[in-house]
């Protein structure tokens, strides 16, 4: 061994230590979050009873949490009437960073450099990554009111992969008497005018359905100058539903995602008979001109372009997907091109199962996250936000001011009703992002006002205009739910969609697999020529069964069995 | 200080261009450079190979905020499955075929432009010419997305009310619902968003040709054209050469952006390419893994091309990059 190979030796040597002393430094700290969650009470305690002293000294102590909040969004004004109250009264003060860009690239970017706000709005892979700290403790220490408001759903929001409960769901837990007025699931939806021009005609069938639309396109071939558009497809990126989902509804089951749960088995429905028959169908239809030539060459932003323009008659797809494109409709006075939501069937023997009692979403709502500097405090801080008190200022506002209160029931004024309408006004004037991720009483508060001021009924009655009215009268129904079935109580598993097939799994590949499958021949098979169209189906079926289906179908069936195993009561 | 300025200058011109040897005394006068240099070395090792140690991801089953030490480790496991995936050849084939189209279109495309630029005697006009054909060059791929769509649409879209005017098709064309228009498409969109671009470099180029060389042609009687052919392009050789070679080492970047806009389920055979088969199977999946390993399959593939395209260049006597 020459001098100048053992300089090179050496030197590679010191590289190599250097290196590792480094990595194993990363991995030191990274390991110690193992930890954390174990430890993270015993920190708890010793702040605890700091805050505690601070608490019976009456004195407020001024401290600052930092959100991260996983969707786009403003800020609010500096001076922002609610985030004012709640300084004054608790001490908090909120730094808010919305994401900006794409929200895999940000989270890949935290991760890698363990970098967490306070609290993170939930995701799986947060989770995965060991994010957030487990809660159980300090709710059952420090939060009593979140407890109480959680006690019901307690078992469901345990993280199935290892029991701990990390994320506090910000829907679905319900209290006193549930009004609506608003469906925000998926339907078969169609313009109110076309209702109107054939007489408000029951619509309970597929076939039904598209003979209106049919009609309707013969008699108006064009709308205000544009030709009319029978019906569109959207099937672009993550919102995919608009042409995977419409056969699982048309049996008469509800919205399980990928899979059809029956007796608590689950098996996909993609390349089975009924979905069969729904292509054909739009098949038959694309071949009477019916279906949109672009539909499936647009992404989203043309989809709401069309809708807006008011010259679709009729689509699938879930009502808070393309309310934008109905607000829009609303702005321009055109309300008779707004749309009515069918739960439609095969055939009608078949009890439409499209609305369902709204379910705890365990992929959304609060985190805390492991980088917290005192969880307690933040634990404390939305335990007192879960209080009525505190709900009702933060969903109504301040009596007087943004709602007035009569006999006991709350109403607004048109001014507040115009003021609440307004993206500026709300700025200053609400927590809305906050509110809309914080643990939050849904239904109505024990004085029986609704939670929520549009499912007031005064309040919904008052907001109805007048062709709304002629429509809803009709059929003689309330509001537009009432086209749907009342849902009965969810099986204890549902729904299906929001297993967490967990990251990189062989499940999560053929689910992908099967949605790459689905995107790619189910508009080759809508579009074909009718002849082709059987052979077009056996290609895809074939490939379904190359893909490991059977994986995803197992992994959907543990988790199945582990819910109604965990969450039955 | 005067004295080591003295010596280093002495230092930096040896009287013969010998291989000196390299001792301490010659490294003690250059210490000032040396010192210079440590930065610059620093900065390259941190951001250029310090990173590679990230590829140690490849072989494992990464899970993120957990040590190294307590990674899984699975050898080739990643790149089995990226090689044996049935999508895989076709994605790869996309790559590079789009790869290719948009080399050779953007190099004919950038060249001939920078000649018919430079016959423009007016400076006004050629100034406009090169201004109108570089703005694009600064607009985001969803942007330039945005206007290809809009464009080819059979509502209103410029292509088709264009061709149907000149009587070329009868019927409107939905140019992004058929695989076979789609290289094209994306070929063509990467011309005009960099063309101007890239001209600019190859005009640079000729701005340095020696100006008696056209007055000598001229004298014995050469066309413009035939200027162009033997004065003008020879001139740029060099620069064409070594950008070519550059480029070679980036067909695997056919890109993302657009192929990711555009495409839609119709298309998906002709449009996915590696980047968006890793995205899809590897990134969205939180399996990083597998997206490191389709990095290292694409960086060793282009160093390959890239050292095959130099050793060529070698070999026909032109120019090369290392």
């Amino acid at each position: 061994m020459g001098g100048k190979k053992k300089a090179v030796y050496k030197l590679s040597l010191i590289v190599l230590l250097s290196l590792s002393f480094t990595l194993s430094g990363c991995g030191g700290n990274n390991s110690g979050n193992g930890n954390k969650a174990g430890t993270a009470a015993d920190n708890g305690g010793a702040t605890a009873t700091q805050t505690a002293a601070a608490d019976t000294d009456g004195k407020i102590e001024p401290f600052e949490i930092s959100f991260f909040i996983g969707e786009a969004g403003q800020q609010p004004t500096p001076d922002n009437k609610i985030f004012k109250k709640i300084k004054e009264e608790t001490g908090a003060s909120f730094n808010f960073e919305y994401l900006a860009g794409d929200i895999n690239q940000k989270l890949g970017v935290m991760i890698a450099g363990q970098d967490y706000p306070d609290v993170m709005t939930g995701n799986t892979k947060l989770t995965a990554a060991g994010a957030y700290q487990p809660l159980e403790d300090l709710i059952e220490q420090y939060a009593p009111n979140l407890k109480a408001h959680y006690a019901d759903y307690w078992n469901m929001m345990k993280d199935p992969n290892d029991g701990h409960i990390y994320i506090l769901p910000n829907y679905g837990v319900y209290n006193g008497e549930v009004n609506s007025a608003w469906y925000s699931g998926p339907a078969f939806w169609i313009q109110k005018a076309v209702l109107k021009e054939f007489g408000y005609p029951k619509v309970k069938t597929l076939d039904e359905y598209f003979d209106l639309i049919a009609k309707y396109k013969e008699k108006y071939p064009k709308i205000d100058g544009s030709p009319t558009i029978g019906f569109e497809i959207l099937n672009s990126d993550w919102r995919n539903w608009g042409l995977f989902n419409a056969p699982q509804h048309l049996i008469g089951h509800p919205n399980d995602g990928g899979v059809v749960v029956n007796d608590g088995v689950a098996e996909i429905f993609a390349d089975k008979d009924y979905a069969k028959k729904y292509y054909q169908k739009l098949n038959e239809m694309n071949q009477l001109g019916l279906i949109d030539k672009e539909t499936f060459v647009q992404n989203y932003d043309q989809y709401m372009a069309k809708l807006s323009s008011g010259t679709v008659l009729g689509m699938f797809d879930q009502h808070w997907n393309f309310s934008a494109a109905e607000d829009s409709l609303t702005t321009q006075g055109k309300i008779e091109r707004t749309y009515v939501g069918l739960p439609l069937v095969y055939d009608t023997a078949t009890t439409d199962y499209y609305r369902d009692l709204a379910v705890l979403n365990l992929n959304n709502g609060f985190g805390i996250s492991i980088n917290a500097k005192d969880p307690v405090k933040i634990i404390k801080l939305l335990d007192t936000l879960i209080s009525e008190d505190w709900q009702k200022t933060l969903a109504w506002g301040i009596e007087g001011e943004d709602y007035i209160v009569e006999n006991g029931r709350f109403m607004k004024t048109q001014e507040q009703r115009d003021n609440a309408a307004d993206p500026t006004w709300q700025m200053a004037n609400k927590a809305k992002t906050l509110f809309g991720y914080l643990p939050k009483i849904e239904g109505s508060y024990s004085d029986g006002n609704s939670t929520d001021a549009s499912a007031q009924p005064e309040e919904y009655a008052a907001s109805v205009k007048p062709y709304d009215r002629e429509v809803l009268d009709a059929y003689g129904f309330n509001s537009y739910v009432d086209f749907f079935s009342k849902p009965p109580a969810n099986p204890v598993y549902y729904p299906a969609w929001s297993i967490d097939l967990v990251e990189g799994s062989d499940a999560k590949i053929a689910n992908t697999k099967l949605n790459e499958l689905s995107t790619k021949y189910l508009p080759k098979a809508i579009l074909a020529d009718p002849a082709d169209f059987d052979s077009v189906w056996g290609d895809y079926t074939g490939d379904i069964q190359k893909a490991n289906v059977k994986a995803y179908e197992d992994k959907i069936n543990e988790q199945i069995k582990w819910r109604i195993e965990k969450w039955s009561k | 200080m005067d004295e080591t300025l003295g010596k280093e200058s002495a230092a930096l011109h040896p009287k013969k261009k010998k291989k000196q040897p390299i001792t301490w005394s010659l490294i003690k006068n250059q210490k000032q450079l040396i010192w210079m240099s440590v930065p610059l070395l620093l900065y390259i090792i941190l951001f250029a190979y310090v990173p590679v140690w990230g590829w140690t991801m490849a072989f494992q089953n990464y899970r993120p905020a957990r040590a190294f030490s307590e990674q899984e480790w699975v050898g080739f496991k990643q790149f089995r499955f990226l090689f044996t995936d049935d999508n895989f050849l076709r994605v790869l084939r996309n790559t590079l075929a789009m790869g290719i189209i948009n080399l050779v279109l953007g190099f004919v495309t950038a060249i001939v432009l920078a000649l018919l630029l430079n016959e423009i005697r007016k400076v006004f006009w050629k100034r406009l010419v090169q201004t109108v054909s570089y703005l694009p060059h600064f607009l985001s791929w969803i942007i330039v997305t945005g206007i290809v769509a809009t464009s080819l649409s059979i509502n209103d879209g410029i292509v088709n009310i264009v061709l149907m005017k000149l009587h070329i098709i009868s019927e409107p064309i939905l140019w992004l619902s058929q695989g076979k228009y789609f290289w094209g498409i994306v070929g063509a969109s990467h011309v005009w968003k960099e063309v101007g671009w890239n001209t600019i470099i190859y005009l640079a180029a000729i701005a340095s040709i020696d100006p008696a060389l056209y007055e000598a042609a001229e004298i014995d009687g050469a066309s413009r054209y035939k200027k162009m052919r033997f004065v003008t392009l020879p001139g740029i050789k060099a620069t064409i050469v070594i950008l070519l070679i550059m480029s070679v080492g980036h067909v695997l970047e056919a890109g993302f952006e657009v192929q990711y806009l555009l495409g839609n389920g119709l298309v998906v055979d002709w449009s996915e390419t590696i980047d968006i088969f890793v995205l899809k199977y590897g990134l969205a999946q939180g399996n990083y893994s597998l997206a490191t390993a389709g990095g290292i399959f694409k960086t060793v593939v282009s160093v390959t091309l890239l050292l095959m395209a130099n050793w060529t260049a070698k070999r026909l006597g032109e120019e090369r990059l290392l």
